[in-house]
């Protein structure tokens, strides 16, 4: 393969890669930055919504209202956990609001392991077999499930810059994110913009399951762990507190974890993951707030 | 205050649960240890409920030297430290007589000294390591054969059958069995003329392999054939239908692990042209009257058929261990183990069990299945002519 | 002062009858529990080692360490390629460059070697990473965690990678375990009462004020880390020479989130609160496995639900972290002064000794 076509097809399979890295990252970059909670759960949130849209496959509902059920089935999960694990620990130092979301994160997998059972399942029930193509061209092949992820990516990740900026609860959670005292002495209604931003979140992990489930093919409790540490990953590199961050840093992540791969001798393959916390902890160390992250740190 | 009273009343409970597993008089109690949940639970749970039909069979026919047998199961969690756990209370609390279990190499490890040292024979139904029997020592019998053999048998195919003298080597690092597996592999491969051009490697929960897929697709000539030693039939279907979806046809080469519905379930039309080394072929229409019988029996017990061979199995194991007490006749654990050490021609639903003077590994063919429009089809039976040290 | 010539005395004797009653529990276990409730003690000894070394760190100095288990493994491992026979060397590792084949240690050099080895990695690392707080320094030393598990699986010659490591000598005892365990907690309780620990818990509950008043913030932290990588390497070490066979997977995610467990459920900064809570969750932990065969209470059958205890532990550790944050014990300690205490609960000096908060002028 020349040269130029096997840098186009590692380019392709990194750009889809980091579309979806980038949906579960969005999500996570939303509830952080208005409660600088990082959601453990986020993850099961994405397992969740997979194992619905499952369910629901046997009832014969169409493909476009059974996404429809199946983000709302998430937003709403993610709001109950706010409401129940979060609140009451609002405002505790971050190594409590961890441990919360850790604790949630490891109750909603056992209750799944226990009540599904903890082998994996086939997804391809639930994917339409018109996704099931491979488009090829000038020799680089794409498949239609990652067209689709990374529009959605794209169209997602603008639709919700207009919401944060053009819409009343998107400013306001703006606002809170930016200053929480000031955003309550201003108003706003603290306890409805957070379940909001929990709502938007935990759908966006309805969507990035689904399409991480249909990329692989198959679903299972614990299958939230690794998007998870992905995202959190990509978070970090790119700038927790910003959605634009955490794309930036998921295409940075998925770039990084196909070029190593792709353009070092195959015995380091192994190693991807060891130079990737490198990356990451060198960007912890150099700028800690990430790559777009504000450069100040912590003042009295 | 609250807090206390919950905590209490959980260990109130425990305690009464605990306790009430008191042994039935006059039975022969029979430990099992698979891990029912954790990473090896789609292998274990099949298997589990194999050798629990096994007992329930045997227990209705009468059960064995005129006593019921009580199958004491225990999950391990695929967790070395609970299944040491599990191995220490069958061994040392409820005194089993003997114990069946396990479809990976690491819990067999975890369990095997305990009972080693206990002097309890430990019968693993679906672990695949040959160098178990060594590392644990006496008491420790495989049921089904060793990697070594079913990589010989891999390469043997690979190169007799699928005239296949090129190959793409690509295995899971963070597993033992895909490491011994692809060591055996390359070995006999060798052996046969065999050039493996491009080795290549993933870990344990990647999900995506594009860039190693690439990286096969620049390879100029391609390899002849994709040898793939994944651990579960899960990663086996997610990973050949990434292969496929990069336009690669050629055939993929796999062991045991792929063994499962979900190689089909997740694979899906990319599961074409995929074949895989195992114990047997759950076929329900061409296999013989000990495969049917065994199907429709898992049928009626589970309400489905039986997810892989290794449901086959735990059968097996169960009815071989009661074979060999039969033929101990006492439950004595040391004459059990030196009847089991004896088993010559021994019939399973996976093939027959002889195991030789000094060995602790049977002899067994081994089923090579296709996979051909999404059904599981049988490939070939084949015994290998020359087997990798293990 | 007056208080201080007659504290002395009454703070020994609560530690001499502790260490007196932990004698006794020993002895009792060894002359008369069944094999299966031996390894039960054996296992909970090592659990309790590593929350309590844990707690030195994440509790007392509010470092929330993710990768800790990480130094479990490198004390499990160097521990055990050391004291491995020559025999099953050359077996199991035959690619060992050659001045390590031909070495066979016993057990307290060995173990001491991989804490040491633990030690300077904990140096190493901390000194980058102690600078970061809150959530930054939990990410970077998850990634610590991560890093030393793809060591492992990669440099096969000294670990066997992803394969299990098997053949280690059966050397742990109970009195290993339980001597070691004594030691943890007198070194621990020693840094937190000292200057050392009160500039940690002053670091832990404001940083910006504790660096005001000139607490050196990275030396502290460094200092709690480096000890607690230490003790938490012999633990792995004790526990690698328990199960005798082990893998890189044994010291990943699982086991991180189950010190993480009992050192919640006790409360981070009381050392009595992280044996309580390793005591109650490994009790609970075995008997709830037990309950998952299914229970007959009479004429009533509850059929078998594996993964009960995993749920049950789950919950447990929900109701903890959302309702009681701090946990069983949260900052206090048990007051051993005031149970031993002759003369009652009445003196002020048996209230403070009792108390064991280390802010009270004592010293």
């Amino acid at each position: 393969m020349p040269i130029l076509q096997y840098l186009a097809q590692q380019t392709i399979n990194a750009l889809s890669l980091g579309s979806i890295y980038a949906l579960v990252a969005i999500g996570l970059a939303m509830v952080f930055g208005i409660l600088r909670l990082i959601n453990f759960a986020h993850g099961d949130l994405m397992m969740v919504a997979c194992y619905a849209a499952f369910f629901l496959v046997s009832t014969g509902i169409g493909f476009m209202p059974l996404i429809v059920v199946t983000l709302f089935a998430a937003a709403l999960l993610g709001m109950l956990t706010e409401r129940v694990a979060y609140r009451p620990v609002r405002g505790a130092p971050d190594v409590v609001m961890l441990l919360t979301s850790l604790a949630v994160s490891i109750f909603i997998e056992n209750v799944f392991i226990m009540v599904v059972s903890p082998v994996p399942r086939s997804f391809r029930s639930v994917t339409p077999a018109s996704l099931d193509s491979v488009h090829v061209w000038a020799g680089v092949s794409i498949s239609t499930i990652n067209i689709l992820t990374v529009g959605v990516t794209a169209a997602l990740f603008v639709l919700l810059l207009l919401f944060v900026t053009r819409t009343r609860v998107g400013v306001a959670m703006r606002a809170v994110s930016e200053d929480l005292l000031g955003a309550k002495l201003v108003g706003i209604n603290l306890n409805r913009v957070i379940l909001a931003a929990f709502a938007v979140g935990s759908a966006m992990a309805g969507v990035a399951g689904i399409l991480w489930a249909a990329r692989l093919g198959k679903i299972d409790p614990l299958m939230g762990f690794i998007p998870l540490l992905k995202a959190f990953v990509a978070a970090v590199i790119g700038g927790f507190g910003s959605l634009g961050g955490a794309v930036l840093g998921a295409y940075v992540l998925g770039f990084a974890e196909i070029f190593i791969i792709g353009f070092l001798p195959p015995e380091l393959s192994s190693y991807r993951d060891a130079f990737v916390f490198l990356l990451l902890i060198f960007v912890l160390l150099v700028r800690p707030n990430g790559i777009l992250g504000s450069t100040e740190r912590e003042k009295v | 205050m609250k807090r206390s009273v919950i905590f209490a009343l959980v260990l109130i409970t425990a305690l009464v649960a605990g306790s009430a597993s008191l042994a039935a008089a006059d039975t022969i109690k029979i430990g099992g240890t698979y891990n029912l949940t954790g990473d090896m639970a789609s292998l274990d749970v099949p298997a589990a409920n194999g050798s629990k039909l096994a007992v329930k069979q045997i227990n209705a026919a009468g059960g064995v030297l005129g006593r019921q047998i009580q199958f004491v199961l225990y999950d391990g969690k695929t967790d070395s430290a609970t299944n040491g756990n599990i191995a220490t209370q069958l061994v040392n609390s409820d005194k089993v007589v003997a114990i069946v279990g396990n479809t990976d190499s690491d819990s067999a490890l975890a369990i095997g000294p305990i009972a080693q040292a206990a002097g309890i024979p430990y019968l693993t139904a679906g672990a695949t390591s040959p160098q178990l029997p060594s590392q644990v020592g006496d008491e420790m019998f495989l049921e089904p054969f060793g990697d070594n053999v079913q990589a010989a048998a891999g390469a043997e195919f690979a190169v007799n059958t699928l005239k296949g003298k090129t190959a793409w080597l690509f295995w899971d690092k963070g597993a033992e069995y895909t490491t011994l597996l692809s060591k055996y592999f390359k070995a006999r491969y060798a052996e046969l003329g065999g050039k493996i051009v491009l080795e290549d490697t993933y870990t344990q929960g990647d999900t995506d392999f594009s860039a190693q897929i690439t990286r096969l697709k620049a390879m100029t000539p391609q390899p002849a054939i994709l040898y793939v030693a994944a651990l579960q039939a899960s990663d086996a279907g997610a990973i050949a239908k990434q292969i496929r979806d990069a336009s690669i046809t050629l055939p993929m080469v796999g062991g045991d692990g792929y063994d499962g519905p979900e190689l089909v379930g997740v694979g899906g039309k990319g599961a074409e042209n995929v074949f895989f080394s195992t114990h047997s072929l759950m076929d329900a229409k061409n296999g013989d009257a000990k495969m049917k019988s065994f199907i429709a029996a898992y049928n009626k017990e589970y309400g489905h058929d039986p997810e892989s061979a290794f449901a086959a199995l735990g059968y097996d194991a169960v009815y071989l261990m009661a074979d060999a007490i039969k033929r101990a006749g006492s439950v004595s654990s040391k004459a059990i183990r030196d009847a089991l050490a004896a088993t010559k021609g021994f019939l399973g639903v996976t093939g027959a069990v002889t195991y030789q003077p000094g060995q602790r590994i049977p002899q067994k063919t081994v089923t090579i299945v296709a996979i051909k429009n999404g059904v599981y089809t049988l490939g070939a039976l084949v015994v290998p002519q020359k087997v990798p040290a293990p | 002062m007056k208080a201080q010539a007659s504290s002395r005395p009454l703070r020994l004797l609560p530690s001499l009858t502790l260490l007196a009653l932990l004698l006794a529990f020993v002895l009792l276990v060894n002359a008369s529990a069944s094999p299966y409730i031996a390894r039960i003690v054996v296992l909970t000894g090592i659990s309790i080692i590593l929350v309590v070394s844990l707690n030195l760190s994440n509790g007392f100095t509010g470092v929330f360490s993710l990768g800790h288990v990480g130094f479990m493994a490198i004390g499990a491992y160097v521990s055990s390629i050391l004291t491995l026979t020559l025999e099953t060397k050359a077996q199991n590792l035959p690619d060992l460059p050659g001045w390590l084949a031909h070495v066979q240690m016993g057990f307290l050099p060995a173990m001491l070697i991989g804490g040491l080895v633990a030690a300077v990695i904990a140096v190493l690392i901390g000194i980058p990473l102690m600078r970061l707080s809150g959530h930054y320094v939990s990410v970077a030393t998850l990634g610590f965690l991560v890093i030393v598990r793809i060591v492992l699986v990669n440099w096969t010659r000294f670990t066997r990678g992803a394969r299990t490591f098997s053949g280690v000598p059966a050397y742990t005892t109970i009195w290993w375990v339980y001597g070691w365990l004594a030691i943890t907690i007198y070194t621990v309780w020693r840094i937190v009462h000292s200057p050392y620990g009160r500039a940690m818990l002053a670091v832990r509950e404001n940083e910006i004020a504790a660096q005001a008043v000139g607490v050196n913030v990275l030396r502290s932290r460094i200092l709690a880390f480096v000890v607690s990588g230490f003790l938490t390497a012999i633990a792995g070490a004790l526990w690698a020479h328990k199960v005798t066979s082990f893998s890189p997977g044994s010291f990943y995610f699982t086991q991180t989130f189950n010190i993480i467990i009992m050192l919640v459920v006790g409360g981070m900064g009381s050392i009595s609160g992280s044996v309580l809570g390793t005591v109650l969750v490994t009790l609970l932990s075995e008997l709830l496995r037990n309950a998952e065969l299914g229970i007959h209470i009479g004429p009533v059958q509850i059929p078998p639900l594996y993964g009960l205890a995993q749920i049950i532990l789950a919950v447990a550790f929900v109701l903890v972290v959302v309702f009681s944050r701090k946990g069983l014990m949260g900052d206090r300690e048990i007051d051993w002064g005031r149970l031993v205490s002759f003369r009652g609960k009445g003196t002020a000096e048996g209230r403070n000794e009792g108390q064991g908060r280390p802010d009270q002028p004592q010293d």
